[in-house]
């Protein structure tokens, strides 16, 4: 499947926000974001929340016992925004 | 990155949390039967074995103090670091237990934690391994917030029903590293106005590390607790608990930022700065109460993994 626009947006998001030497285009969206994948680790995510909330108004919760399927992919993260947007 | 490097670095680790585990288990059940007394006269034997048994530890306690004390070491010296060390061990059992009759604890500086938290704030609270950070325990008792340490779960592993059985409260503020909401967590603790202690000294199992002068020395301070720092935009303090004698501590906080700022454009020499900063003050500490220092590995080697 295909990249959607809003996992596009956020892939470029990533590698910005954590100044990443990875074309956007190159992650893939099923693949895990942290240790393996693309091998983000925790300060990473703590990174990548504050982004998510300037960019997408959205607050990632440590307490949200969705955040291990949150963080699981690209494509899970954007599920995730998508349906939160507001 | 190569992940030997780091396996090396959390085999230390763990090797010596493990020996730790036991010797804290033993101590435990003599010192909570017979008294403190007795726990202290079984500190001479054991600080004798790990003399005798360990070349690494003393290989390790000669060359820092070497440095720290700016002259000669002898293995009385050495016998002295280790002793220190299991001191502190053993009174790490009352600490937590909240024994805390025969205990002198003084305290400076506890006004620039207060201040923080009267207006409402969070901070992070950079520790090392140098003493006792179980004495906070002593301070947070009163404290109108008590500390969320963040630590390795490892750490504690099967010591985790022991401590939670001394202190339960302590158990539960716990923020364990190493799981993707781990700063989550941390960021979310702050924002509520809590405390997050976080020992910063330790570079080996830490994934970045960043170099700064040490005791006349390049050394490897693990760069995650100060990009945290900077992130939150927290008010930080630096925070030691030295032993100066039995029984005997002192617990000093220092401001070290309202709020640590790292520039997108300067960010490694900002984070670079602020490491400095707190190496030169744990080399204060180090300067002044040597034999507290509990790092018992080759402190000063690159580690060999990371960016």
């Amino acid at each position: 499947m295909a990249p959607s626009n809003l996992e596009q947006d956020i892939a470029r998001l990533i590698v910005e926000s954590l100044q990443l030497e990875v074309d956007p285009a190159a992650i893939d969206p099923d693949a895990p974001l942290f240790r393996t994948g693309l091998g983000l680790d925790s300060i990473d995510a703590l990174e990548l929340a504050l982004a998510i909330s300037r960019r997408y108004g959205i607050e990632l919760r440590a307490d949200d016992e969705q955040n291990g399927k949150i963080f699981a992919s690209l494509r899970a993260l954007a599920g995730y925004i998508g349906t939160h947007q507001k | 990155m190569t992940e030997q490097g780091a396996a090396t670095g959390r085999d230390w680790a763990s090797q010596r949390e493990r020996g730790s585990k036991a010797l804290s288990r033993l101590m435990l059940w003599i010192t909570l039967t017979l008294g403190w007394r007795a726990g202290t006269l079984l500190l001479y034997p054991i600080t004798g074995y790990f003399f005798l048994a360990s070349p690494a530890v003393r290989a390790a306690s000669r060359d820092y103090l070497v440095r720290a004390l700016g002259r000669k070491v002898s293995g009385g010296d050495v016998v002295r670091h280790l002793f220190t060390f299991a001191s502190v061990i053993l009174d790490r059992v009352f600490l937590l237990s909240g024994r805390l009759r025969g205990f002198a604890i003084e305290v400076q500086g506890l006004e620039t934690l207060t201040a923080i938290l009267g207006r409402g704030e969070g901070c992070v609270l950079l520790g090392a391994h140098v003493g006792s950070f179980d004495v906070l325990r002593s301070v947070g008792r009163d404290a109108p917030v008590a500390v969320r340490p963040l630590m390795y779960r490892e750490h504690w592993g099967a010591m985790t029903p022991m401590l939670e059985a001394l202190d339960p409260a302590l158990a539960a503020a716990i923020i364990e590293i190493g799981r993707p909401d781990t700063m989550l967590r941390v960021q979310e603790a702050v924002a509520k106005g809590e405390i997050v202690g976080i020992l910063a000294d330790r570079a080996p199992a830490e994934r970045r590390f960043v170099a700064a002068q040490f005791l006349g020395a390049t050394a490897y301070f693990p760069a995650g607790p100060i990009v945290v720092a900077g992130l939150l935009g927290a008010p930080v303090v630096v925070f030691h608990g030295v032993r100066t004698g039995p029984r005997h501590y002192l617990v000093r906080f220092e401001p070290f930022a309202d709020r640590l700022v790292l520039k997108r454009a300067t960010r490694q020499q900002d984070l670079t700065d602020a490491v400095g900063r707190y190496a030169a003050s744990l080399e204060t500490v180090c300067r002044a109460h040597p034999f507290n220092w509990f790092n018992f590995y080759p402190f000063w080697e690159k580690p060999d993994h990371g960016e």
